[in-house]
């Protein structure tokens, strides 16, 4: 069984993030790998552990930082490390990557691929479907429980809906996003933290995959960043219980119209 | 090349508000920019909701077959892109639920346009195109994004967004029927069962009213005064992810980074301490009141209205307050 792992290294949840410039960020420098890509990798060793054979590869697609990234994978137990880099794919969106990493793995074999939900950076979930779609395989998004089948032919997964879960089946190869929930994701082990400083990363820049800068030309522009809007201060009711869920109240129904 | 389309998302037989929201916008729209706005509803008797859109939109495309029961990229995803292509429009919006932002990604790369995911606001350009703004970073940021050329427009957008208007009458919208070119061997994703929670809740995400407890609350067993809140109220239970990590409830719950991004008018926080992780969830809130014993929790510097004090004291209290003020 062959698993790959998109992974991606994000500004960190507690980074501070500031709008510079209309179309410049302001990014505190605390990189760490992408929240829900964690329960990815965590998946694909568990799958590979169970089966008790096969080949896990963390791929990304990023400059420098990226490395980061699969060093982790490796650290967690990942046999392999692709990067994709290249000048050319600075500022593209989640079109373009799913493109661009679709031309990568077409190359590649695979019985399952296993991203993200969402990278907590752009916050959109499309790269895994748009993956799918590009290379023609069935996927299912949030995941928070999967199962291969013996005979390494179906999975059978429950991803998260509005007020419960579904129950899906899908033959392989597919593509899964993880959500949280799908498994609790190991700390590195101080041997996989030294295998990592050494291992190899196999890099390929677009020429290598046969794409032209016009290929992975963005669908969508950012028009402009801006900080969101301040709450305005907050009212404290200083009144003494009960008087002060009184007042609450009235504020809610009469000012507020809330209820 | 032109018209809005609105993807209606229906599960059970109900179309969700997030969908009828974004028929009210999405008609404030079409009349900006001077285009048609049509309603697309895919499913299986879907009948009484088709005529049902037929008084709030243009036009109404449907597919009414037993394959369409259950959503499936395959299915939902391949129709609409041949939908796409025979009728071109030049916006195609969805709710930003787990079906939308399943679906519109897959759309959007099968038909080579562009995608914003869980826009917070539809506007229109000057040059006539949408503009999308959707927070980034878990909110740290707005961005707001644009199609330079690519179409149709795709975005999904969250709940509570668009005002609910009432459109009924509004239009006399022809109803469409399409024959899918699916059958039962091309969909490979296949429904077992659908496991609902028991609740009979709204979700979390399309809430008008959110009450939610963090670990102050100190147990599940004390989480029944949360709830008699939320039943005076009409209100969906949320909670922190302290609280699920502790197996007090279930991760469906889940207010935040982790969890669900909620846009409630009126969110109220108990014993929740304001993590970062969490407030990003519920920034979209129109009213958040917290009430904490701690001064100087974080939690105040998000809350409109904050009180200090003890939750076991105040939340009977509120819920005591709340009764008598509807009953009057
Ligand atoms: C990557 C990452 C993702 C995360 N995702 C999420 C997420 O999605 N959602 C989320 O919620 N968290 C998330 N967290 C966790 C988050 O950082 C906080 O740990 C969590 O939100 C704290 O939960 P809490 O407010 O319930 O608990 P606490 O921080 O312990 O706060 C409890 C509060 O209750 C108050 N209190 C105690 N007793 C009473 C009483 N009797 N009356 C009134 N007040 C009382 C206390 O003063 C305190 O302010 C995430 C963390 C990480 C690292
Ligand atoms: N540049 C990238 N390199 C590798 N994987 C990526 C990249 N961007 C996105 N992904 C994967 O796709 C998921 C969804 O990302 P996004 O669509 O950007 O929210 C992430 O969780 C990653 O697993």
């Amino acid at each position: 069984m062959d698993i790959l792992v998109l992974v991606k290294q994000v500004p960190d949840t507690e980074a501070i993030i500031r709008a510079q410039s209309d179309t410049e960020l302001d990014i505190e420098n605390k990189y760490s790998l992408n929240f829900f890509d964690e329960f990815a990798v965590e998946e694909a060793l568990r799958i590979k552990e169970k089966l008790g054979s096969g080949k896990v590869a963390v791929i990304t697609l990023g400059s420098k930082k990226a490395v980061d990234a699969l060093r982790r994978g490796i650290a967690m137990g990942a046999d392999e490390a692709f990067q994709i880099e290249d000048p050319a794919l600075e500022e593209i969106d989640g079109y373009a990557t799913a493109k661009t990493l679709a031309k990568f793995i077409e190359s590649q074999g695979y019985d399952v691929i296993l991203c993200g939900k969402q990278a907590i950076d752009d916050d959109s979930g499309a790269v895994g479907p748009a993956l799918a779609q590009f290379l023609g395989i069935p996927y299912l998004t949030s995941i928070v429980e999967l199962k291969i089948a013996a005979d390494k032919k179906e999975a059978r997964a429950a991803r998260e809906i509005e007020g419960g879960t579904e129950i899906i089946t899908c033959p392989l190869p597919a593509l899964f996003t993880a959500q949280k929930g799908l498994n609790e994701p190991r700390i590195p082990q101080v041997a996989g933290v030294m295998k990592a400083m050494k291992a190899q990363i196999q890099k390929f820049d677009l020429k290598a995959l046969g794409l032209s800068p016009e290929d992975i030309r963005p669908k969508t522009k950012i028009l402009k960043f801006y900080p969101p809007g301040k709450r305005p201060p907050v009212k404290m009711i200083e009144e003494e219980f009960p008087k002060n869920v009184e007042v609450l109240v009235k504020i809610l129904r009469e000012q507020e119209k809330a209820i | 090349m032109a018209g809005i389309w609105i993807f209606v998302e229906q599960r059970d037989g109900a179309i969700r508000k997030v969908s009828m929201e974004l028929l009210s916008g999405g008609k404030e729209l079409a009349s900006t920019l001077g285009e048609d706005m049509a309603a697309v509803l895919l499913g299986y008797q879907v009948g009484p909701m088709a005529e049902k859109l037929a008084k709030c939109a243009d036009r109404v495309y449907v597919i009414d077959d037993p394959l369409f029961q259950y959503y499936s990229a395959d299915s939902y995803g391949e129709s609409l892109a041949n939908m796409v292509h025979t009728y071109d429009p030049s916006v195609l919006l969805g709710g930003s639920t787990f079906m939308g932002r399943d679906l519109f990604p897959w759309l959007a790369s099968r038909l080579a346009t562009g995608y914003a995911a869980d826009c917070t606001d539809i506007t229109i350009g000057d040059d006539k195109g949408i503009i999308a703004k959707r927070p980034m970073y878990g909110g740290k940021v707005l961005a707001d994004v644009v199609f330079p050329q690519a179409r149709p427009q795709m975005a999904t957008v969250r709940s509570n967004v668009f005002p609910l208007k009432s459109l009924e009458e509004a239009a006399r919208g022809e109803i469409i029927h399409i024959e899918p070119k699916e059958d039962s061997s091309t969909i490979r994703t296949k429904v077992e069962r659908a496991e609902k929670k028991a609740t009979g809740k709204v979700d979390l995400t399309e809430a008008d009213i959110v009450v939610a407890a963090g670990r102050g609350i100190k147990g599940p067993e004390n989480f029944h005064i949360i709830e008699e809140l939320a039943e005076v109220l009409n209100a969906t239970v949320g909670t922190t992810r302290a609280v699920v990590d502790n197996q007090w409830r279930d991760h469906n719950d889940q207010i935040g980074k982790s969890g669900k991004i909620i846009s409630p008018k009126l969110y109220m926080a108990f014993g929740i301490s304001g993590a970062i992780h969490h407030t990003m969830g519920i920034d979209t809130s129109k009213v958040i009141v917290a009430v904490d014993k701690k001064p100087n929790a974080l939690i105040f510097d998000y809350a409109d209205y904050g009180i200090v004090g003890d939750l076991f004291q105040i939340v009977p209290a509120l819920t005591a307050e709340f009764k008598k003020a509807l009953s009057e």
